[in-house]
C-alpha cells in the first residue's frame, strides 16, 4: 500500500503524526556549520514537511535521538537517587537504512552487553518506530552496500522524497489512519545497490596477523595527520562511548545529578587509568584501536555484521581529511604484506 | 620621444612614472583582489600589446603592466573601457560619472578618472578559506562605489578573520571579518578542544569548568575568529548568521610615521561599515578645505584628531547594539622623524576650512 503526498499533503500527515508522536529528521541549522557559511545538518524535532533534509546526508547521526550527546540519568540526593522523566511520548525517526542498522549495532552494545541492560537506551529504544527514508544514493564517501547496511526491512513507514512531496509505504497497518483519504498509488522502496566508494575489509582471524597488524609501521602516519579531535567518533551512526560526570548543584557534593555525556576513544586522556598511564598515548594508536573495534573486534564479540554501517560521516566531518576508507585499504596492504612474510 | 609629459596627470590616471624615459605602468583596479579569469586574457593582450610582455601583481592587488610608452597610453585606455565598464561599473556599481559623490561626466575612452581611492585588497575570505568569516571581496564590491571614483586617498584592506592576512593593520581603514559565537552546551562533551584551540591560536578567552564539564569564556577579550567552531567535534560551538567586522585605523607603512593600526570599530554590521565609509568623501574634504591632495587617508585623521575624524565619520551613522567605538586611539608610530609628536603646533599642518 502506498500513497502520493504533496507537500501540503505532507505538512498535514505530519501534524496528525506529531499528535501522537515526536517526529525527529535530519534538519538543516544555516550557517551552524564548522566553516563560514556552511550549513549544519543534524537530527532534530520537525515541525512541517519541507524543514526534512533528504537530498543531503546529514552531519551527525540519528543515534543522537536515542542517545544524545548529553544526557541527564539521574538525580542523587544523599542516600536517595531518581531517574530522570521518562521521556514517554513515542518517536517516529526518519532515518535512511545504515542510521537503522545502526541502531541495531547500538542495541547490541547498550541491551545485554555484560550482562547488563541500559535502562536509559532502553527506555528510549522502545519509543522509538522508524520511518525509513529511501536513500537517493548518498555520497561519495558512503560505502553501506560494502558493509550490508543498504538493505533493511525495520521500518514501519518508508518515504521517498522528492521537491514536490513524498511517495509513502506503509508497512505498518498502525500507520494507515493518518494516511486516510489521501491519493494511493503503488509504491516498493528502493535501495542503494552500490556506491562509488568500494571497502573490503581484511581477514583478521589469524591472531599473529593482528599481532603484526598491530605492530604495522602503517600506524604512525597518523601521529602526524590525526589531530585527536573525536570528529570521527562523534560523527559515527555507530560509536556509542560515553563517560559520566557528576555535577554537583552546591557546596553538599551529595545533592545533584548525574549526567552521561558523549566520549571518544580519539580524545587524548580517554584511556587514562589511575597513575595517569594511558593505553594508547598516541593518535596513531587511538586510530589503530579504533579501525580494529569497527572491523574486527566488535564482530569477534557478538557475531553478525562489523560495527560499521559505511555512512561515511567520518569521513565527511574530519577535519583533517583522513578517510577511513582510505585506511582500511592501507590496513589491505598491510595484511597481505604480513600475510606474505608469514608464507616465506 | 615627447619629453614634455606631466606625468602627475598620468599618476591621476593610473599610470606610474617609470625610471625608464616615456614608459609608465598602468595599474588596473581588482576590486577585492578578484575577478572573473577571463579578465587574463585582456591583461596578457595588453602586456604583449603595449607593454613589455611582463605582468605584476601590484603590491595593492591591482594588475600592473609595466613598460607603456606614453604615446600608447591613449589606446591602452581605450582598450580599457571594457574591463572598467564590467569591473567596476557592472559588477561593483560604480558611479562612473561622478568624482567622490559629484556629478563629473567620465569620458569612456580616458581610462580611470581617478588615483585617490586605492584599490581595495581582500585575502580570499570565507569563499575558500577554513578561517575567514565573511565574504571579502563581495564587500569590498560594495565599498568600491563608495570610495571610487574620488580623489581623496584611502587604502582599504580587507580580511575574512583577526588573522589579519591581508594586513588590515597595515592602511588606513582595514576591517576585519569577525563572528559571533553561540555556545551550545547540551552538544559539549567537554573534550577541552576549544579551550586548546583558544589558548594556542587566539587570545584564551575560553576555560573548562571542571565542576560541570562545561566551557566557560571571557567575552571581553573575545577576538571573534570563530577557532572554538572549528576546533569542536560535536558543533557545540556556532557562528551566528549576523556578520560583524572590526575596523582597524589609520595604520600606514611609508618613509616618515609608519605605524600599526588601532581599533576603531568593533562587532559592527556591515551596514555600519557602509554608513561610515559613505562619510569619508565629506571627511576628507573638511579636512583638506575641499582641495584634494596626494595625501593618505591617515594623515588626514592626524590632522584632524581623532575625535574631530569620530565626529565627522559617525556623522548620522545608526550603530549596531552590539558595536563598541574607540572613545580615543593612542599610535605609536615609528619616529624615523624624531619629535614627531611634539613639535610646535605652528609647524603641524592644519586642519579645517582656511578664512
Amino acid at each position: 500500500m502506498g500513497y502520493l503526498l504533496t507537500m501540503d499533503q505532507g505538512d498535514d500527515v505530519l501534524k496528525a503524526l506529531r499528535k501522537d508522536y515526536r517526529v525527529y529528521a535530519p534538519k538543516r541549522f544555516p550557517q551552524e556549520g564548522r566553516y563560514s557559511d556552511t550549513d549544519m545538518i543534524r537530527y532534530a524535532e520537525v515541525e512541517s514537511f519541507g524543514d526534512i533534509v533528504w537530498d543531503t546526508k546529514s552531519d551527525f547521526p540519528a543515534k543522537e535521538v536515542l542517545s544524545p550527546i548529553q544526557q541527564t540519568l539521574f538525580y542523587f540526593t544523599e542516600e536517595e537517587f531518581r531517574a530522570s522523566k521518562d521521556p514517554q511520548k513515542p518517536i517516529l525517526l526518519l532515518a535512511r537504512p545504515c542510521d537503522i542498522h545502526a541502531q541495531e549495532v547500538q542495541s547490541r552494545i547498550y541491551a545485554g552487553n555484560g550482562g547488563f541492560d541500559d535502562y536509559y537506551y532502553e527506555r528510549m529504544r522502545n519509543l522509538v518506530t522508524f520511518a525509513m527514508m529511501e536513500c537517493n544514493g548518498g555520497d561519495d564517501t558512503c560505502f553501506c552496500v560494502s558493509m550490508g547496511s543498504n538493505r533493511t526491512d525495520n521500518y514501519a513507514l518508508a518515504f521517498r522524497f522528492s521537491g514536490d512531496g513524498a511517495l509513502v509505504q506503509v508497512a505498518d497497518e498502525a500507520f494507515k489512519p493518518y494516511f486516510s483519504g489521501l491519493p494511493e498509488t503503488e509504491y516498493h522502496p528502493a535501495f542503494v545497490e552500490e556506491n562509488a566508494l568500494k571497502v573490503s575489509v581484511p581477514d583478521l582471524d589469524d591472531p599473529e596477523v593482528r599481532g603484526l597488524l598491530r605492530q604495522h609501521p602503517m600506524w604512525k602516519e597518523y601521529d602526524s595527520r590525526c589531530i585527536s579531535c573525536g570528529s570521527c567518533t562523534v560523527a559515527c551512526a555507530t560509536c556509542t562511548c560515553f563517560t559520566t560526570r557528576d555535577i554537583q548543584y552546591g557546596d553538599n557534593p551529595e545533592v545533584g545529578e548525574r549526567r552521561r555525556v558523549t566520549d571518544s576513544c580519539q580524545i587524548a586522556g580517554f584511556d587514562q587509568m589511575a597513575g595517569q598511564r594511558e593505553l594508547r598515548p598516541t593518535p596513531g594508536e587511538r586510530m589503530r584501536y579504533k579501525v580494529f573495534h569497527k572491523y574486527y573486534d566488535y564482530k569477534a564479540r557478538f557475531g553478525g555484521s562489523h560495527m560499521c554501517v559505511g555512512c561515511g560521516r567520518c569521513i565527511r566531518r574530519c577535519p583533517e581529511c583522513i578517510s577511513i576508507a582510505a585506511t582500511v585499504e592501507k590496513m589491505n596492504a598491510a595484511v597481505a604484506e604480513i600475510k606474505a612474510d608469514l608464507t616465506e | 620621444m615627447n619629453h614634455d609629459i606631466n606625468v602627475k596627470n598620468l599618476r591621476l590616471n593610473c599610470f606610474r612614472q617609470s625610471k625608464v624615459p616615456g614608459e609608465f605602468m598602468l595599474q588596473m583596479r581588482v576590486p577585492g583582489g578578484m575577478v572573473d579569469a577571463k579578465y587574463l586574457s585582456m591583461v596578457e593582450h595588453l602586456s604583449k600589446t603595449w607593454g613589455d610582455g611582463n605582468f605584476h601583481f601590484g603590491t595593492r592587488q591591482s594588475f600592473e603592466i609595466p613598460g607603456i610608452k606614453y604615446e600608447d597610453i591613449p589606446a591602452v585606455n581605450a582598450y580599457l573601457e571594457t574591463y572598467i565598464r564590467e569591473v567596476d561599473e557592472t559588477l561593483c556599481g560604480a558611479d562612473m560619472d561622478t568624482v567622490a559623490g559629484k556629478p563629473q561626466p567620465w569620458d569612456p575612452k580616458s581610462g580611470y578618472p581617478t588615483i585617490g581611492a586605492r584599490n581595495i585588497t581582500a585575502c580570499i575570505g570565507n569563499y575558500h578559506c577554513i578561517f575567514g568569516n565573511c565574504n571579502t571581496f563581495e564587500l569590498a564590491r560594495k565599498i568600491e562605489p563608495i570610495i571610487f571614483p574620488s580623489h581623496y586617498h584611502i587604502k582599504l584592506n580587507i580580511s575574512g578573520c583577526p588573522n589579519d592576512c591581508n594586513k588590515a593593520h597595515l592602511c588606513d581603514f582595514g576591517v576585519i571579518g569577525i563572528a559571533h559565537m553561540t555556545y551550545h552546551p547540551e552538544r559539549c562533551l567537554g573534550c577541552g578542544a576549544c579551550v586548546r584551540a583558544c589558548e594556542e591560536r587566539a587570545s584564551r578567552v575560553l576555560a573548562l569548568n571542571e565542576n560541570t564539564g562545561k566551557v566557560e569564556k571571557d567575552a571581553c577579550c573575545c577576538v571573534g575568529c570563530g577557532e572554538c567552531v572549528r576546533a569542536c567535534p560535536a558543533g557545540a560551538w556556532t557562528r551566528d548568521a549576523q556578520k560583524f567586522y572590526r575596523v582597524i585605523l589609520g595604520g600606514r607603512t611609508g618613509r616618515q610615521t609608519p605605524r600599526t593600526g588601532k581599533m576603531f570599530l568593533n562587532w559592527a554590521t556591515e551596514d555600519v561599515i557602509l554608513a561610515v565609509l559613505r562619510n569619508w568623501q565629506k571627511f576628507s574634504a573638511w579636512v583638506m578645505d575641499y582641495k584634494p591632495e596626494y595625501l593618505h587617508g591617515g594623515h588626514l585623521i592626524d590632522r584632524a584628531g581623532y575625535k574631530k575624524f569620530k565626529e565627522l565619520i559617525l556623522d548620522g551613522v545608526v550603530l549596531n547594539p552590539e558595536c563598541l567605538v574607540a572613545e580615543d586611539i593612542y599610535w605609536h608610530e615609528t619616529e624615523y622623524r624624531s619629535n614627531f609628536n611634539v613639535k610646535p603646533p605652528a609647524l603641524h599642518h592644519t586642519a579645517g576650512p582656511q578664512r
